[in-house]
């Protein structure tokens, strides 16, 4: 079957049907910017966008997501190496600490900016709730959010 | 043999090709315990640096990161010395092969004990160049001055390192018998470029786009997917397997069973979940698992009435009938880890080569996985190496031979490279959890307060001298002393004249191992909790209390706790019944000091305890990064909340219960408070670490906020909303 990630189809062999999203994302297809950590949708490490909207792709198989756009954390950055304004404000705001969950946290964060442009505190905490850090990282997350809110509306990738 | 170990390293590292390299002595060998214990002395930063060919600095980072991003503070460290930027350093994680061996990273201790050495390597390094500056351009050595990047001289001239480096490999030698350079970082009066400013951790990019930096991202072409059955506890022993169905699971390729030892190797990584559920193992377990045997164990008052406790910390005219004021005994849930990555790791057996076994791994001791994996597989310490990943959180749970074990046993049977990625469940099966503990404290005053009798005693289980950190023929005789885990923060600030401090160490039918902060936790949790009720049954305010009761011996956490009372009065605690405010100080490890407040509210309609806002102002010598020492105390406040209101690991009948974070709650954003923190700099002090310190006052504060809105002492932890409005701890 195709798989449509980052705009650009990608074949998956037959051993790997019975995947989920996640795992051929990582282990076939080497996008290994999306993370498992509990595997039952808990945790939000393994959010990416299918059609635009944020989901856990630990719980979906594979199949489910033929035919449709998967956007994952390696295709937010512009072909230029210019960062998206969340990442750069992720990195204006040292937000990471052990960083395993940040990819997670940037594509809840990307799909909460898409229908709320000027989020307040309540806002965040509601849509970022099933994103875990473990390292405690979450009032960065929020000033990052707010910084990078009215850039984000602007930005075109080159 | 000195010399050709060197050799073999910079082989390694290619470092033989060119540049400038300080030299080092291998004085140190590796023990063979777990874990790595060698500190590196003034001589011991030259394995780490050197100057390319093209002048920039290459540093061999001699940490594990793992989100304290202690590799960034020296490279401040060493660029302050180099006259360059943090950020232009070209660092590197080395393999085990490239570098002699290098402590386990824990404890706190990466500043402490690596930023002198760096210093010391970098500053060589320096004056080395300084030196061929001064042959290039046919100048007086005093008269070559600092540059960006090189040196300068008053008329003009400047020449960077680049115009100074070797294409051959050229060796400064440290000899610590001469004196030193002049170390930049250390020195107070001088204004500094790196040392002391806020910069961006190494790497910070790749984490923000998806990079591959963790075990289970590193590529490998034929590789296969494995796991193994977790016991619920290490001494565990298989006594029944039951593999019906396993044939028929699409993608198994084999099943590998020795000993206790049994896992699967299937195609891909689904398979693997597929093949684990027909694979049914029944554990003979040498002590029952469940919460009551672990009470029963920890009970510190079964324990004091059988007499004097094993170890005695601090006796000075005790007295055992003094008038107790506080007589209050705390309890405390064991606790897990859940570092947001599962471990993973990927063994590969070499048929050629001299490196017959390669593992990738994230590990805060990969010099002691190299030494297990070798006694593992019968191969020399030469003959294996290990390549460093960064770790998703560490928090002293990853220093041993566990997801690695159960890689180079499936890559062995196979021949095949094997990843092998733990489930949540996994983790939480097989993590080496924090103790439970009990604590009893007693306190007497007189009229005015002033303390005259202490009293404190608990029982909890082992922590570095948990079994399997060491040899079983070692532990009876390493238990007859303290094990630095359990002794950690039993030691309070006060001062009594009548004092004594008792403990005991005990085998729990869980695994236990090192957790942030160690016994540092719960011990403070204990203290300032009892200091909270005196302050509270005298009427006085607490944080004037604990100062006057520290009797002028504390003066650095007596300036922490006056900080953050001012911070913390800044912000209005709201009226109304349920809302409280809470203070807490605490030193850990003797060595680094904080206090922590803490604004709480027990919301009737939600039944909850929310933490509104805390304040923390933590002073540990010198800060190199003011902005990742807030990040340390923002992750220990976090730590704080799951610890005083969320996280028990639930026991079950000859098992562990919790299995992912739908029934192990940590703290969320929603739990999250506004935070105002304080990182009071001491220039002349040398940095004394700051990864699990605020840990240590955070819970106690939450705790006495909890006291101030309830009028309930919470006696144990964690501290659930029935705990405090039904009256289940002891009412003031």
């Amino acid at each position: 079957m195709k798989l449509n990630v980052n705009g650009v189809e990608r074949e998956v062999a037959g051993d790997w049907l019975n995947e989920s999203l996640l795992t051929v994302l990582r282990d076939h297809l080497g996008l290994t910017g999306t993370r498992f950590s509990c595997g039952i949708g808990q945790c939000g490490a393994c959010v990416v966008h299918v059609d635009g909207a944020p989901i856990n792709s630990c719980l979906i198989p594979v199949q489910k997501a033929a035919g449709k756009a998967v956007l994952t954390i390696e295709g937010l950055a512009a072909a230029d190496g210019t960062l998206h304004p969340l990442q750069q404000a992720w990195v204006d705001e040292n937000v990471p600490q052990c960083g395993f969950c940040q990819s997670g946290q940037i594509m809840q964060a990307l799909a909460l900016l898409d229908t709320t442009p000027e989020p307040s505190d309540a806002d965040i905490d509601q849509a970022m709730s099933g994103n875990l850090c473990r390292c405690g990282t979450y009032d960065r997350i929020r000033k990052a959010i707010k910084s990078a809110a009215p850039k984000v509306q602007l930005w075109e990738p080159v | 043999m000195a010399k050709f170990s060197r050799r073999k390293f910079l082989v390694a590292t290619g470092w033989v090709a060119g540049g400038v390299t300080a030299l080092y002595l291998l004085r140190n060998r590796a023990t063979a315990v777990a874990p790595t214990i060698i500190f590196p002395d003034n001589a011991s930063g030259g394995a780490w640096l050197q100057i390319r060919p093209d002048g920039v600095c290459r540093m061999l980072f001699p940490r594990m990161d793992m989100g304290q991003n202690a590799n960034t503070g020296l490279a401040q460290i060493a660029a302050e010395e180099l006259n360059v930027k943090a950020h232009d350093i070209d660092g590197v994680v080395p393999s085990t092969n490239q570098v002699p061996p290098f402590a386990v990273t824990a404890g706190s201790m990466s500043l402490t004990a690596f930023s002198r050495p760096v210093a010391v390597a970098a500053a060589t390094l320096r004056e080395h160049m300084r030196a061929r500056a001064a042959a290039k351009l046919n100048t007086p050595l005093s008269e070559v001055l600092d540059a960006e990047g090189g040196f300068t001289t008053a008329d003009g001239q400047t020449v960077s390192y680049a115009d100074l480096a070797d294409q051959s490999d050229v060796l400064v030698e440290i000899d610590d018998a001469q004196p030193l350079p002049a170390l930049y970082s250390f020195d107070a009066s001088r204004s500094k470029r790196q040392v002391g400013h806020d910069v961006s951790p190494l790497g910070i990019r790749g984490l923000v786009t998806g990079a591959p930096a963790y075990s289970a991202d590193v590529p490998m072409a034929g590789v296969l997917y494995g796991r193994a059955v977790q016991p619920p506890v290490r001494n565990a022993e298989l006594a029944a397997l039951d593999t019906a169905g396993l044939d028929q699971v699409q993608g198994f390729i084999q099943l590998v069973h020795d000993g206790d030892f049994v896992g699967v190797v299937c195609k891909t990584p689904s398979a693997v979940d597929a093949a684990m559920a027909k694979v049914k193992v029944t554990w003979r377990l040498q002590q029952p698992i469940n919460q009551n045997e672990i009470d029963q164990l920890v009970d510190v008052d079964a324990a004091l009435a059988q007499g004097e406790l094993k170890h005695v910390l601090q006796d000075n005219n005790h007295r055992k009938d003094a008038q107790w004021q506080v007589d209050l005994r705390f309890d405390v849930q064991v606790q897990s880890h859940a570092a947001q990555e599962p471990r993973a790791a990927i063994a590969r057996f070499n048929k050629e080569g001299p490196q017959r076994l390669e593992i990738w791994t994230g590990t805060q001791d990969p010099f002691g996985i190299n030494r297990f994996a070798a006694m593992d597989t019968g191969l020399s310490e030469d003959e294996v190496v290990i390549h460093p990943q960064r770790m998703g959180g560490g928090f002293g749970g990853r220093e041993h031979y566990e997801v690695e074990r159960d890689a180079v046993r499936l890559a062995r049977a196979m021949g095949q490279p094997v990843k092998v990625q733990w489930t949540r469940a996994d983790e939480f099966t097989a993590g080496r959890n924090r103790s439970a503990s009990t604590h009893r404290v007693r306190i007497a005053a007189d009229a005015y307060g002033n303390l005259s009798d202490w009293w404190y005693a608990y029982v909890t289980g082992y922590v570095t001298f948990a079994r399997e950190r060491l040899p079983s023929w070692l532990l009876p005789v390493v238990r007859l002393g303290d094990d630095m885990g359990v002794v950690k923060g039993a030691i309070a600030p006060y001062s009594a004249p009548h004092q004594r401090v008792e403990c005991k160490d005990v085998d729990l039918p869980v695994d236990l191992g090192v957790w942030r902060s160690l016994n540092g936790a719960p011990a403070i949790f204990a203290i300032e909790s009892a200091m909270d009720e005196l302050a509270t049954q005298l009427d006085v305010e607490p944080v004037a209390f604990k100062i006057a009761q520290m009797r002028g011996t504390q003066p650095r956490l007596q300036g922490c706790l006056e900080r953050v009372r001012d911070l913390s009065l800044k912000r209005e605690l709201p009226e109304g019944p349920g809302y409280g405010r809470g203070y807490a100080a605490g030193i850990y490890d003797g060595r680094c000091f904080v206090a922590v407040s803490a604004d709480v509210y027990i919301d009737p309609q939600s039944q909850q305890i929310k933490v509104l806002h805390m304040c923390c102002a933590q002073d540990v010598g010198l800060a190199v990064n003011p902005d990742q020492l807030r990040a340390q105390i923002e992750s220990n406040l976090a730590w704080s909340i799951g610890m005083a209101l969320l996280e028990q690991l639930e026991v079950g009948d000859g098992d562990i219960q919790s299995s992912n974070f739908d029934n192990y709650r940590i703290p969320r954003m929603s739990d999250m408070p506004s935070l105002d923190i304080a990182v009071i700099d001491q220039p002349n002090i040398p940095s004394t670490g700051a990864g699990e310190v605020a840990l240590v006052a955070g819970p106690p504060a939450i705790a006495n906020a909890i006291r101030h809105a309830s009028g309930i002492r919470p006696l144990r932890l964690p501290i659930r909303y029935a705990d405090v409005v039904e009256g289940q701890g002891a009412s003031a």
